[in-house]
């Protein structure tokens, strides 16, 4: 111990940021050439793709967005939103609606590119539905402690399938109603860009939300509330306004699900889909934007990968005599188990060697430092510190957390309920 | 007039009286000890200060306002702030995160700002980062602006902790076993720490600590709890040789009045 | 004592619902007494629930699945010519044995995992099953018979008839299953060591091990035990539905079950068993209340499609805003 007093006495004669390792010019240089390259094979690629697969990849770029709204709920905020084929239905429908019976818009009146004003009014509506659906349901499930809106967002999805989905004058019933595209975007290449350049838009975003004060002060709440609140921070509101920003993204991606078939039918939103959208947040890493992204887009595009490998595609279709889409069902929860016990963290750690050295740090396959084994000495001082060491980490305050928890006046999960109880009570007397 | 008054503060659960009618008083610049058993309601009581537990009754009152119903969050951004028995760290984050988060309650940019990525943001975030390393700087850490959290010793992250309560920019704080995991030589560091911060930053002080030389060498005034009540208060060394606090501690942790060598070193650098 | 007076409270409350509802044209009662039968299967699924919330702290999204597997292993098993007890028995073991194979795979190895990757992985276990069902079996529906036929030979209902509604004789079983099981458990939990630690583990996890019962072993009995309540409830339930489709008991079951065992606090047993039954009359109700009430021209249930969804949803927001420990949890 006596080291580490040593160390805390080191006064370091300027306060400034201690230098990371940063990479020399030709280590930039070499970085920059590689980025530069991968940008424009996926940009060549993706210009000169067919209209079928401009069509594939519109969807992949909608799933990405719908990855990004769960990654907030599921990997900023620690809760699941199991309603998510709702919020995106929902943001469908109301952006179809609006195109059609509100800006008269309807096919069988021979219209058949609505204009750019009714699209982007349109858009902005589905956003808006998502939010206050969102906004809604949290005011009730964040109240409580507990996974509590996993619950109520799970209803809350039935509901809309059986009930709100089945009002004819939203939904036009099982003709499914119409979302004719505008004229700028009408084209499949010119939609995918455009659902492409607002996955981006959503991107810079959440990169900004988890950089800025809300996505310290959300990572904060996950980790303990009563921490969250000795920093000043309203923590009802914050999840409240995490969950809000997931279902505005959810909103979006209905509106862009609506426009890429131009016609909404509620089949396309089941609770299987709403499942497989979590699963698939957390194939592709949880908390990590890019791997949310990749896992997304690969479980949209994974029927239309496995009709591309000529074996596979004979076998399903012959000798099962099944749809690749069935198939997903089956490889995609296979995969979050896998993920989930074999591989915690997702596509995004095993990926996480070539993203750091991209972004300008040393290439190494064990980014946290876990190849250093804690010595002899360092593991009984840290016995003697009621922390517990992990034989691939260095020294892991792994009960530090739940320690917090009691401290901090959160109690064990027996009492958890009696607390909510308490919780709510307070809210109502501020 | 005291900075913090709490006056009849008691707390049930279920069939335990675990406060009762509890009253203490921190008067501006000084810093007041809490000490009492395991389990005697010192924690507790910091917890309905803060408004983590709705106290059954009781106020508490700050620089002559009654706080009692606003919610944590609010107390913080008037100037209360807090340390955890364990550690009240976010382990996501880096250490410099860590101080950018205490600093939330001033931050000169609204949320949705943020979420948008406006210019004025990251101006902003560049003048966070600047105060964070004032105060690493302050509490020797500068060098551990980027580490992560988990490889840290506990004695550091509690060190971290107080320094990321500071950057809340608080007129009190509560500190709840600011010592605890630290050996007696690091305590009594830990204790001329304490008193240079009241010195340079004008900080008003409520700690819990069980480390009786360390309570007597730095406490101006010490409350003793048991059993959810006020045993006695007065000077740490009265407290600490009254006969019902030694019957309290079981006549274990008195050491404190063979430490009057510790209190004067410490006084020394004090004055 | 506290589940005693609030049981009372509820069937005398169900039983005044049942006078008022005799004295309104084209009334209620026929409507509360299916909501009873239904409530039962509720109840079943419901205690699957608590039992895993007790044991692991998390909701078991997977408890609906065990069920529509258990029906699809007794409709296989029918089809190829088995008898119908052959079928059951069938159905009972192989869902018991996708419950072991899902705590030693996937609960296990989270044991000291986040709760929420828990309760994820159990939502991954659901679609997996119901990615099977889809594999094996197709997406059309298929019929399943019940235990005893609903109409006799000469084409009389058999069972009983209630408020002029005839009661077929599976909810009957359904019925007696759930209060024999009830029975049971109850004798379960308080007279055996199993069932005690079971009980203690919800209170104290680290009192169960000092007691000498492996949390492996436990754990084991909990995923068992959820396992085979589930899988009772679908063999019952499916058959009464007509239609055999995958993910039935999820979509059909779940919620109600779930509402059910929040009405009841979550942990308590009595109180899964009691809240089914509460939501089963609430979701009736409902159903009849959407097609009884006019708003204007048109019935309630145009206006509001799926009345009983709502319903739930609301009784759910209700309690957990009003009560979230349940009207049988523990007061603090």
């Amino acid at each position: 111990m006596s080291t580490q007093t040593d160390e805390t006495q080191t006064i370091s004669p300027v306060a400034s940021e201690p230098s990371r390792f940063r990479p020399s010019t030709r280590g930039w240089a070499i970085r920059l050439v590689v980025i530069a390259l991968l940008a424009v094979v996926t940009v060549w690629r993706v210009a000169t793709v067919q209209p079928l697969w401009a069509d594939h990849i519109s969807l992949a770029a909608i799933f990405a967005i719908i990855g990004l709204s769960l990654n907030i709920v599921l990997g900023y905020t620690g809760q699941v939103s199991l309603g998510h084929h709702a919020f995106v239905g929902l943001g469908a429908f109301i952006a179809a609606h609006h195109i059609t019976e509100r800006a008269g818009c309807a096919p069988e009146e021979g219209c058949i590119e609505s204009s750019l004003g009714t699209f982007s009014v349109a858009i902005l509506l589905a956003i808006l539905s998502g939010v206050i659906s969102a906004g809604l349901l949290g005011m009730v499930a964040l109240r409580i402690k507990g996974l509590y809106l996993a619950l109520i967002t799970l209803t809350y999805g039935f509901v809309a399938v059986n009930s709100i989905f089945e009002i004819s004058s939203l939904t036009r019933g099982g003709a499914g109603m119409p979302a004719p595209r505008p004229a700028t975007f009408f084209s499949d290449h010119k939609y995918m860009v455009l659902c492409l350049g607002l996955l981006g838009v959503c991107m810079f975003i959440d990169w900004r939300f988890l950089r800025s004060k809300m996505g310290r002060a959300v990572l904060a709440v996950k980790s303990s509330e009563a921490v969250a609140a000795s920093y000043a921070v309203n923590v009802t509101a914050y999840k409240l306004m995490a969950f809000m920003l997931s279902g505005a993204f959810a909103g979006l991606a209905g509106a862009l699900f609506a426009f890429r078939r131009q016609i909404v039918v509620a089949p396309d939103f089941s609770f299987s889909t709403a499942l497989l959208w979590v699963l698939m947040v957390v194939v592709g890493g949880l908390g990590s934007r890019l791997g949310v992204v990749i896992g997304s887009m690969f479980f949209a595009l994974f029927p239309f990968l496995i009709q591309l490998v000529g074996f596979l595609n004979d076998f399903l279709a012959n000798t099962l005599q099944r749809d690749p889409e069935e198939l997903t069902l089956v490889i995609g929860p296979f995969l979050a188990l896998l993920t989930m016990i074999q591989f915690p963290g997702g596509i995004a750690e095993q990926i996480s060697p070539i993203t750091r050295w991209l972004g300008g740090d040393r290439f190494t396959m064990h980014p946290e430092g876990k190849h250093h084994k804690p010595s002899l000495l360092q593991r009984r001082r840290a016995k003697k510190q009621g922390l517990e060491v992990h034989d691939d980490a260095e020294l892991v305050a792994t009960k530090s957390e739940d320690l917090l928890r009691d401290a901090a006046g959160e109690p064990d999960a027996a009492s958890t309920q009696t607390m909510a109880a308490v919780d709510s009570s307070e809210e109502v007397k501020s | 007039m005291a900075v913090l008054e709490i006056r009849d503060m008691s707390i049930r659960f279920g069939g335990l009286q675990a406060l009762k009618d509890v009253n203490v008083d921190v008067p501006e610049w000084e810093i007041v000890g809490l000490i009492g058993p395991n389990g005697a309601g010192k924690t507790t009581l910091f917890n309905c200060i803060m408004g983590l537990y709705s106290p059954n009754s009781g106020t508490v009152t700050y620089r002559g306002r009654d706080i009692s119903l606003l919610p944590t969050h609010r107390k913080v951004s008037l100037g209360i702030g807090r340390t955890f028995q364990n550690i009240g760290l976010v382990r996501e984050l880096t250490v410099i995160e860590n101080f950018l988060l205490a600093q939330h309650p001033r931050i000169g940019y609204g949320a949705f700002g943020g979420m948008f990525g406006m210019p004025r943001t990251f101006l902003e975030e560049r003048r966070l980062r600047a105060n964070a390393m004032e105060v690493l700087d302050f509490i020797g850490l500068a060098h551990l602006a980027h580490s992560k959290l988990g490889g840290l010793p506990y004695g550091t992250l509690k060190l971290i902790e107080i320094g990321t309560v500071l950057a809340t920019d608080p007129d009190v704080i509560l500190l709840d076993e600011p010592s605890s995991g630290m050996g007696p030589d690091e305590a009594h560091a830990f204790g001329e720490r304490l008193l240079k911060l009241r010195q340079t930053l004008n900080l008003t002080v409520l700690m819990i600590e069980h480390h009786v030389p360390l309570v007597t060498s730095v406490c101006d005034y010490v409350y003793c709890l048991n059993f959810g009540q006020i045993l006695t208060h007065g000077k740490p060394r009265d407290v600490a040789s009254h006969p019902e606090v030694v019957a309290a501690y079981l006549g274990g942790e008195v050491e404190g009045l063979h430490s009057e060598d510790d209190a004067e070193e410490v006084a020394d650098v004090t004055s | 004592m506290r589940t005693t007076i609030v049981s009372a409270v509820l069937v005398v409350l169900l039983g005044l619902g049942l006078l008022v509802g005799a004295g309104v044209e084209n009334g209620p009662n026929p409507f509360i007494t299916l909501g009873v039968m239904n409530g039962a299967v509720f109840g079943l699924v419901a205690l699957g629930l608590v039992l895993v919330y007790k044991g692991t702290r998390v909701f078991n999204f997977a408890q609906g699945e065990f069920g529509t597997i258990a029906a699809y292993l007794l409709f296989l098993s029918i089809n190829r010519g088995w008898p119908y007890w052959v079928g059951i028995l069938v159905a009972l073991a192989g869902t018991v044995l996708i419950g072991l194979v899902l705590e030693r795979g996937v609960i296990r190895p989270l044991i000291n995992a986040p709760r929420i990757n828990v309760l994820v992985a159990t939502i991954a276990a659901a679609l997996f099953m119901i990615g099977m069902e889809i594999l094996i079996a197709r997406i059309e529906p298929r019929s399943l018979s019940p235990i005893i036929a609903a109409v006799d030979s000469s084409g009389n209902p058999n069972g009983v008839t209630v408020f002029n509604l005839p009661i077929e004789p599976q909810r009957l079983i359904a019925l007696g299953v759930l209060l024999s099981l009830g029975g049971v458990l109850a004798w379960f939990f308080s007279k055996t060591d199993l069932g005690l630690a079971v009980l203690a583990t919800s209170q104290d996890a680290f009192a169960t091990r000092v007691m000498g019962i492996g949390i492996e072993r436990m754990s084991r009995f909990i995923w068992v035990s959820a396992a085979l309540l589930g899988a009772i409830a679908g063999i019952l339930y499916v058959p009464l539905t007509g239609a055999l489709t995958p993910a039935v008991m999820t979509s059909n079951i779940l919620i109600p079950a779930f509402t059910g065992a929040v009405i009841g606090g979550m942990t308590s047993l009595p109180g899964a068993f009691v809240g089914g039954i509460v939501i089963g009359v609430v979701q009736s109700v409902g159903l009849w209340a959407g097609g009884h009430f006019t708003i204007g021209e048109k019935a309630l249930q145009e206006v509001i499609p799926g009345v009983e969804q709502v319903t739930i949803l609301l009784v759910l927001l209700a309690v957990l805003l009003s009560r979230p420990q349940g009207l049988l949890g523990k007061e603090a």
